[in-house]
């Protein structure tokens, strides 16, 4: 029976590699499919290769193709469910047709893999969210989990088990995802994952390493797995104990759960030397007893993790496996890793990995403040602390005893160890000094060099602020499809904004005026018929009247009129490559003359500019935040805008209608300056382009903004109206107009 | 025509309000009181400006008149106003003129909250001339060295409408309030609720871990004024996770994932 199976998979295998080979022509690439499928899992190559072979009898073109989507549905399935997924791929495939097979195969969303997710067990995605705030809140770190083959940490993602179903209960299980969490947040903060390079650097032979973690140390070892494996159900009785303190009504609830894992694991005298050592140790540390006859290094062992019920630091626990290994060096047999469903494993090359890249951002965080730090003028770098970091009074930073100082710019920095040894090590101190604790007087403020670089906001550094995209022919959003970067304009050197206020001097002191009708005061409404105050004059007539004999006015109060206008205005200035020349020198100038107007106005106004390369890189420049004065380095700012690259219009609207939704006001402006179709280089344009621009002014219509654009195109009103709607626009088709034209139109807009 | 304004008066000899001092705020209250420096408090809801206010009032043997500011909260709230009785108008001092006639201490809490030409009413007071101009009796109310201005407020909820004028900030002497530590807090606890220190310990466990959620979630972490009421109602014999859901969790937010979050906190704790 076998031998006819193997014969039939054979025969699949060589046909498939025939079909591809006539249409694909490459040797490498037909390799390379058939190397895909024997990578799956065991169970699903068979279908997986059934499905290939089938495909490629009439189209084997696209073979390839529908492997990178296997491959998809298989990372977030288990083999079981993709097995089934396929299943249903190829009924879809014999039944109905190529089209339906490619369309049910498009479907790799996390929805619609759900319909084959088995039911037993709990799953980790419907759980995920609460985990994440639940680790959240117990460690004031915002740490992301993941799904993993084995439950680990590289100390910044935990990785979980997909599916947890060792009990029928949900809550059992969702029980153990919180004790995997818990667990291995305990040891990134307990510092079992990441030993200080001092303590590392006791137990290395090799202490030339620079900066020895984790990893070197374990492979110092002659059998690293079980060296690890040891250290790992050592330090459990160490965390254990830490997480008593800190969990106790968590810990209570854990016991159950641990006894029960105890009881299914195997006896430690069916097992080898070195395994039954480990299975020993997680056994007694599970449930403080071993199924099964000890052996004498095992009851040795329990003694020595015993002792480490009632230490706190990770240096101890490596002491005693030091001390344990010496004595192992007679057993020779094979280790065999057990498995553990709680909890987990450690990794140490994947922390190594991360602990580098962290250590690498961490010095170009450094750099870059410490850059900017040096290129502010002195002036300035009061308003550039008290923005990035809280100087607390009267509770103020003071100087600690141990920690060293760099002074620079007249401001004292604190170092902690890290970031000094990077500062050293890189040189970057620029023209600043390097003091220790002994040379700095007590009563002098400090600011913490990581207060100055934590408060980037996480995920605009790497990948900016993602967006989606309306795509017309879909009729759907392409989720985070777009990169958004927000970015700081360098300040341009000419007096830009002198020259114009002196070129329109006269216009603009007719334009203040103006604008100066507009603003209301708040007006104290007397005789009214109730208000804030009694309306002394009023009451007096009145009594004087009832006196008299007359009937009184009810016409007794004063009331404050507070209809103050409450306007917010972003303008959004079109950065693009096409604006060179006079539509860029007429934008600035429009902008100065807005802001004068403004600025005598009282209305809140922000000014960004916008320009791009793909979806991958829009860049968004702050001009002016609602929050910032107009102020010189605005003036300058605005001086510094320069024709950019293409028009992706889409997201720089969604980011502006986010930054308008943020601000309290009655009216919200997003005024658009712009002199053409939008356009970008991976197909955006035309009505594609179009539409994702008209979907993101709805979107902003939707939040209650008022879009408006001002554009200086000709043929622009061919698709503006569709874009903003009939009244939503004005086309000048001089430019040399926009200055004057533009504070007429927000007047008109605002009144 | 009501009074919206709150007053209270503490009574000058009444009984030693409960204050644990975090750092050396008392003594540069003193300083400044001694000097004539109004004062600006900021710092989170519940971590005990009100109380530090009452404290220090009773330590001085001043009396203390707090208002509570709202949006509503006009000028002559404060200063005063005329009423009719029977028959005749009457002058009625305002809870600040009454502060200031009797030389002691007005304490506007959240004084953002009131409009923009109702602070500027207090900024003569809060300058070296120390004066109260109360426009509709045509009088001048010099302040006596007793008098003593205190503002709060809570920078957490900053919006852009909701920010001190410079020309306001600048008149005060400024003290930041935070959290106390986990000892501190622990006997804060203890002493205002009566129950056990290990008890307590868990519920600061509990807090710190929901100041954790702070812009992840939660707008705000559970003040101390939040423990103390979980406290009080375990000691009065609620469950402690009924009580924790009550008295915290559920007053710090409406959202269902994140009540979750907070009970499995909860569970996790005690």
């Amino acid at each position: 029976m076998q031998t006819t199976s193997k014969k039939h998979q054979e025969q699949l295998w060589e046909g498939l590699r025939n079909n591809l080979t006539l249409d694909l022509f490459d040797e490498e690439e037909v390799e390379e499919v058939l190397s895909d499928i024997k990578s799956f899992d065991p169970s699903l190559r068979q279908k997986a290769l059934a499905l290939c072979f089938a495909l490629s009898q009439s189209a084997s073109g696209l073979v390839p193709n529908v492997l990178r989507r296997v491959k998809a549905a298989a990372k977030s399935l288990s083999p079981i469910e993709t097995e089934r997924w396929i299943t249903q791929a190829f009924d879809f495939l014999e039944s109905k047709g190529m089209d339906t097979f490619f369309q049910f195969l498009s479907k790799t969303d996390e929805e619609d893999l759900e319909k084959f997710r088995s039911l037993e067990g709990l799953h980790l995605h419907s759980v995920i969210s609460l985990l994440e705030t639940y680790i959240c809140g117990i460690s004031g770190i915002s740490m992301k989990i993941a799904a993993g083959d084995e439950t680990y940490t590289d100390t910044e993602t935990l990785y979980l088990p997909r599916v947890i179903s060792f009990y029928k209960e949900a809550e059992k299980n969702f029980l153990i995802y919180k004790l995997l969490v818990v667990y291995q947040w305990a040891q990134i903060s307990q510092g079992s994952l990441t030993p200080e390079p001092r303590i590392l650097r006791c137990f290395l032979k090799d202490d030339s390493l620079s900066y020895p973690d984790i990893s070197s140390l374990f492979s110092s070892f002659h059998d690293p797995e079980l060296a690890v494996d040891l250290y790992a159900v050592l330090d459990a009785c160490r965390i254990e104990n830490f997480l008593a303190r800190e969990l106790p009504g968590l810990m209570k609830l854990a016991s159950q759960i641990k006894e029960d894992l105890c009881r299914q694991r195997p006896e430690v005298d069916t097992l080898t030397d070195k395994t039954a050592l480990v299975e020993g140790l997680y056994q007694y540390h599970l449930s403080g007893h071993v199924r099964g006859r000890l052996s004498r290094e095992l009851s040795e062992a329990l003694t020595i993790a015993d002792k480490l019920k009632t230490k706190d630091a990770c240096s101890d626990t490596l002491d005693s496996l030091f001390a344990m290994w010496g004595s192992l060096s007679h057993m020779q047999d094979e280790y065999h890793r057990p498995v553990f469903l709680y909890p987990g494993v450690i990794d140490p090359q994947k922390i190594s990995q991360c602990q580098q890249a962290r250590r690498k951002s961490l010095q170009e965080k450094i750099q870059s403040a410490i850059t900017k730090l040096v290129n502010l003028p002195d002036v300035e770098i009061e308003p550039f602390l008290r923005e990035k970091s809280k100087v607390h009074v009267p509770m103020k930073n003071q100087p600690k005893k141990d920690a060293d100082y760099l002074l620079l710019k007249g401001r004292l920095f604190e170092l902690d160890h890290e970031s000094k040894e990077i500062i050293h090590e890189t040189g970057i101190f620029a023209d600043g000094i390097l003091l220790d604790a002994s040379s700095v007087g007590q009563n002098c403020a400090v600011i913490s060099v990581m207060d100055l670089i934590e408060d980037e906001k996480p995920g605009e550094v790497q990948g900016g602020i993602k967006y989606d995209e309306w795509d017309f022919r879909r009729g759907d959003y392409k989720k985070s499809w777009c990169s958004l970067f927000e970015q700081d304009i360098a300040p341009g050197e000419e007096p830009f904004v002198d020259l114009t206020l002196k070129r329109y001097g006269g216009y603009i002191k007719v334009l203040r005026r103006k604008f100066e009708l507009l603003k209301k005061e708040m007006k104290l409404l007397r005789r009214q018929k109730e208000g804030d105050d009694i309306d002394i004059d009023a009451t007096i007539e009145a009594y004087a009247d009832m006196k008299a004999g007359l009937a009184p006015s009810q016409n007794l109060f004063v009331k404050l009129d507070r209809q103050a206008r409450s306007i917010a205005a972003l303008f959004l200035l079109d950065m693009s490559g096409s604006t060179k020349g006079w539509v860029n020198q007429s934008e600035k100038e429009a902008l100065v003359l807005m802001c004068e107007a403004l600025e005598s106005l009282g209305d809140r106004y922000a000014i960004y500019g916008f320009s791009g390369e793909t979806r991958n890189r829009t860049e968004f420049y702050k001009i002016k935040s609602f929050r910032e004065e107009y102020s010189e380095a605005v003036r300058k700012r605005i001086a510094g805008i320069v024709p950019k690259e293409y028009t992706r219009m889409g997201p720089p609207i969604r980011h502006s209608s986010r930054i308008l939704g943020e601000i309290d006001a009655k009216t919200k402006l997003l005024i658009t300056l712009s002199d053409g179709h939008p356009e970008d280089g991976d197909g955006y344009r035309g009505d594609y382009g179009i539409e994702d621009t008209r979907k993101a002014l709805i979107e902003a219509k939707d939040q209650d903004i008022k879009p408006f654009c001002i554009t200086l195109h000709k043929e622009a009103s061919s698709y503006l109206p569709h874009l903003f709607g009939e009244v939503g626009y004005i086309v000048l088709d001089d430019v040399r107009k926009l200055p004057s034209r533009i504070t007429e139109i927000y007047r008109k807009l605002t009144t | 025509m009501n009074l919206k304004a709150t007053e209270t008066k503490s009574p000058v000899l009444g009984e030693k309000p409960y204050y644990r001092a975090i750092s050396n705020e008392v003594e540069l209250f003193e300083s400044a009181y001694a000097h004539q420096i109004p004062i600006l408090m900021k710092g989170p809801t519940g971590c005990g400006k009100t109380r530090f206010m009452h404290y220090m009032a009773w330590k001085l043997r001043r009396p203390l008149i707090t208002v509570s500011c709202h949006d509503d909260l006009t000028a002559s709230d404060l200063v005063g106003r005329y009423l009719i009785k029977g028959g005749e108008t009457v002058w009625v001092d305002g809870p600040l003129t009454n502060a200031v006639r009797t030389g002691g201490f007005c304490y506007l809490d959240e004084i953002v909250e009131a409009r923009k030409d109702t602070t500027v009413v207090i900024h003569p007071l809060a300058d070296d001339r120390r004066i109260l101009p109360i426009e509709k009796r045509g009088e001048i109310l010099k302040a006596p060295p007793e008098f003593l201005l205190a503002i709060s407020y809570n920078p957490g909820y900053q919006s852009i409408l909701k920010d001190l004028k410079q020309s306001t900030r600048q008149r005060f002497m400024a003290m930041e309030f935070g959290y106390p530590s986990k000892d501190l807090e622990t006997e804060i606890i203890v002493h205002e609720a009566g129950i056990d220190e290990d008890l307590a310990d868990k519920l600061v466990s509990f807090g710190k871990k929901t100041r954790n959620l702070k812009d992840r979630g939660l707008t705000e972490g559970a003040s101390t004024r939040l423990l103390i009421h979980a406290a009080k109602l375990i000691r009065a014999g609620t469950g402690i996770r009924e009580a924790c859901e009550v008295a915290v969790s559920e007053p710090l937010t409406d959202d269902r994932e994140m009540l979750n979050a907070l009970s499995e906190i909860v569970n996790s704790i005690f």
